[in-house]
């Protein structure tokens, strides 16, 4: 049983040294020295652990995650897993309002891991470490926290690697899962005949053919990145690890183009920034994971993913690629669809609130996946009178 | 039009050390090899070399004293005046064939070093042409100032280089061109092909595929060839795809480390050669070339850009194809091939070698190789022999 250590980010004044050294270098210093290295109120609002998990046939690695439990004592556990470029980071809105108890909606116990490679999480050492791998560590650690049976929430990355995790350990360990990124391949008629007709016989709606071009405007001018980190994520790990100003462009790229209209302040993104410049693991890592997928048997071909169990689905319209609302079906069992008028594509920061309601109305008394997990509901246990 | 030589200003070289000292590294998964990009062990080794003991000076007098370099205004429609730096080196004896040489990218003018000499002997064989060599940096390469505003593609390229050979006296010209300076040289010969370029020599052909294909005539090499271009979209165009899309997100990173500037190249360098062995000065000055550039690193991403956004596609049919002569050197470890059957996509080949060894840097990595396919093509008995009038590589 491993052990459970308190954790406060707490970045070493040499480093913090080097840094500002560093910037000093670049053209343009002013707009970088307010950089917010003020992490006391992270370390406030996220309680934040680590522990040593196992994974199969690689290391142990050592877990960072965030960690907080209702009042309530029957709430039910969720896993929160991010993505690229994101971080547990992505937890922070959506975790006062999941922990909140109440007589009107389910109270969760949430735990957000940082991934292997990401924030104050270790990464892998050796090769091949693929979204299996990922799902392995997240599954192995609700299991250490004493969650045998949990739902998850996920976008970006977080979407494949809580799809794993439904597949995988489904049913017995994971009882639902919920996504803003449900991607999905288009449907084939030999695979799913009845959606496929359906899917052709039913017009896009509006929102859906604004999506199908946004997703075709990300495919033909976004995915540089994709493409970079899934093949040569060594050559250009060397710049992001090495140019504070090179890792802040590269990311906030991301930050700008993939939310809607989300009003940045400097400070929020430097605050996201350095969590990558300062990880556990150097921002080089973190994009791994895109090599890893692509050279993984689920990668390279159709995944053989098949999860049964309920699957809740947000949508929201500045997501990088709108998937037509007949695909969806095809991702998983889908027992519940919400449609927003906005949002992009990091949900969780961008919409807490939206993506709470979802959450809570999926979970909830009149919920498509209420009680899913046997004993944790979310509510109030009523003391019933032995008559 | 003035003479030039490159003098980097001592306040680069310290800024440069200082970053260098600043280098922070990231870690390399255990036994990776090339397969996530350029291995830790050579990077680190190529920094320290570069921040103690790689003589910047040193291997700037030496360039100077090999390569007698100008710089020119050159005019190019809607976009103002750029100032063009370009080598140019007339031939020792004789009425050398006007021959402009265009680069690619991560490459230069650095990219002439071993052929200017060879092309330009005297006292070589006198039953070879000799040669009159112009090799630019392209706008916002080397020491080329670049262009500020968008919209910069092969059209420009083309005019800027074209109008460089004019501007030294060579109404008729021939060219030599690789990588981005295969593209463009077709786009000279497309627009200026006849009347001043005369004929053209490349060592990556690209086009096609044609409308109608038939895979089962292909012969062996041509299948490699094409499976070799097959990989290289699988899993080498990263860098294309980001550059041809975010140059600017990834321009800061070069512009501000060196390291990962470094880093970008090297991957290059070593992957697009047939084995060739760098030495570690070697490749520092090659990179150095893009530190130190007039523009910064970051510009010469654009071009993918542009070319990108222009329709212009590399390889793309759309277009007239030229017809004055064209050569082709086949190098082994080209990125790939395409069959015969397509060549008709690209222009007029009149010429073609195999050769068995070398690979993308032609002219760097086989210059003798690179320099006997122009003497044959362009020689007495060759078939782009007295191409430019008046001036055909002999005396008199």
């Amino acid at each position: 049983m491993s052990v459970e250590l308190p954790f406060q980010i707490s970045i070493p004044d040499s480093k913090l040294d080097l840094l500002r050294q560093k910037l000093a270098l670049t053209e343009f210093p002013d707009e970088l020295e307010n950089t917010g290295w003020n992490y006391a109120k992270l370390n406030q609002d996220l309680p934040q652990f680590t522990k040593d998990i196992d994974v199969n046939g690689f290391e142990t690695l050592n877990i960072h995650y965030v960690h907080q439990k209702s009042s309530l004592a029957n709430a039910i556990p969720l896993l929160f897993v991010h993505g690229w470029p994101g971080s547990f980071i992505e937890v922070r809105k959506i975790l006062p309002l999941l922990v909140q108890s109440s007589p009107q909606f389910p109270a969760f116990h949430v735990v957000a891991l940082s991934l292997p490679g990401f924030g104050f999480s270790e990464g892998a050492h050796k090769p091949g470490f693929a979204p299996e791998q990922y799902a392995e560590v997240a599954h192995n650690l609700m299991l250490s926290l004493g969650y045998h049976e949990y739902v998850t929430q996920g976008g970006d990355w977080g979407y494949l690697i809580t799809r794993i995790i439904a597949h995988k350990y489904g049913g017995k360990h994971s009882k639902a899962w919920h996504t803003n990124f449900p991607l999905a391949t288009p449907l084939n008629f030999s695979v799913n005949p009845i959606l496929f007709l359906q899917h052709l016989f039913t017009p896009y709606t509006a929102a859906e053919k604004a999506g199908i071009e946004r997703s075709k405007r990300f495919e033909k001018e976004g995915q540089g990145y994709f493409h970079e980190q899934s093949t040569k994520p060594q050559t250009l790990g060397y710049s992001l690890a090495d140019s504070p100003v090179g890792l802040l462009a590269w990311i906030y790229e991301k930050l700008a183009t993939w939310t809607d209209s989300y009003p940045w302040t400097d400070d929020e993104v430097l605050t996201w920034v350095t969590i990558f410049y300062f990880s556990r693991a150097g921002p080089a890592a973190s994009i791994r994971i895109y090599y890893e997928f692509i050279h993984s048997a689920n990668g390279s071909q159709p995944s053989s993913f098949e999860p049964t169990i309920p699957l809740g689905v947000s949508h929201f319209p500045e997501e990088l690629r709108i998937t037509p609302r007949k695909f969806v079906h095809s991702v998983g069992n889908l027992v519940f669809q919400v449609e927003h008028s906005t949002g992009g594509h990091f949900a969780a920061y961008e919409c807490p609130d939206e993506l709470v309601d979802d959450l809570r109305e999926m979970f909830g008394k009149q919920g498509p996946a209420f009680g899913v997990v046997p004993g944790k509901n979310g509510y109030e246990q009523r003391i019933r009178a032995n008559l | 039009m003035s003479s030039y030589k490159i003098d980097i200003p001592p306040t680069a070289l310290s800024t440069l050390k200082s970053r260098l000292e600043n280098a922070v590294f990231p870690d390399e998964l255990e036994d990776s090899g090339w397969a996530y990009g350029a291995p830790l062990a050579d990077i680190k080794r190529l920094v320290a070399r570069w921040r103690d003991g790689f003589d910047w000076r040193h291997e700037e007098q030496k360039l100077n004293a090999e390569l007698p370099q100008f710089t020119r205004d050159i005019e190019v429609d809607g976009f103002g005046t750029l100032n063009i730096h370009y080598v140019h080196k007339k031939s020792e004896r004789g009425l050398g064939i006007p021959l402009l040489f265009v680069h690619g990218w991560p490459g230069s003018f650095l990219e002439s070093r071993k052929i200017v000499p060879l092309l330009t002997a005297g006292s070589g064989d006198a039953r070879l042409p000799v040669f009159d060599v112009v090799a630019l940096s392209l706008p916002g390469f080397g020491f080329s100032e670049g262009p500020k505003k968008t919209g910069f593609s092969f059209t420009q390229y083309a005019e800027v280089s074209h109008k460089l050979m004019l501007a030294l006296g060579y109404t008729e010209y021939v060219t030599q061109g690789g990588d981005w300076g295969a593209s463009i040289t077709k786009e000279i010969a497309r627009r200026y092909g006849g009347e001043h370029s005369k004929a053209w020599h490349i060592n990556l052909i690209l086009a096609g595929p044609p409308a109608t294909q038939d895979p089962s005539s292909y012969t062996a090499i041509e299948k490699d060839g094409l499976a070799r271009f097959q990989e290289y979209k699988r899993s080498g165009n990263g860098y294309y795809r980001i550059q041809a899309t975010k140059p600017q997100t990834l321009g800061y990173s070069l512009a501000d480390s060196p390291v990962g500037l470094l880093a970008w190249i090297y991957e290059k360098l070593v992957i697009w050669t047939d084995a060739y062995p760098w030495t570690d000065d070697e490749v520092l000055t090659w990179v150095s070339i893009y530190w130190f550039s007039r523009a910064g690193p970051a510009a010469s991403l654009r071009i993918y850009y542009e070319v990108e956004h222009a329709g212009q596609e590399v390889g793309s049919t759309n277009f007239h194809i030229p017809t004055i002569p064209l050569g082709f050197s086949h190098f082994p470890k080209e990125l790939g091939r395409i069959p015969k059957s397509w060549y008709h996509l690209v222009g007029n080949v009149v010429f073609e070698v195999e050769h068995d060894s070398g690979g993308h840097f032609a002219a760097h990595e086989k210059p003798e190789l690179l320099v006997g396919d122009l003497q044959k093509m362009f020689g007495k008995s060759g078939p782009a022999f007295g191409v430019v009038l008046g001036r055909n590589g002999y005396d008199g």
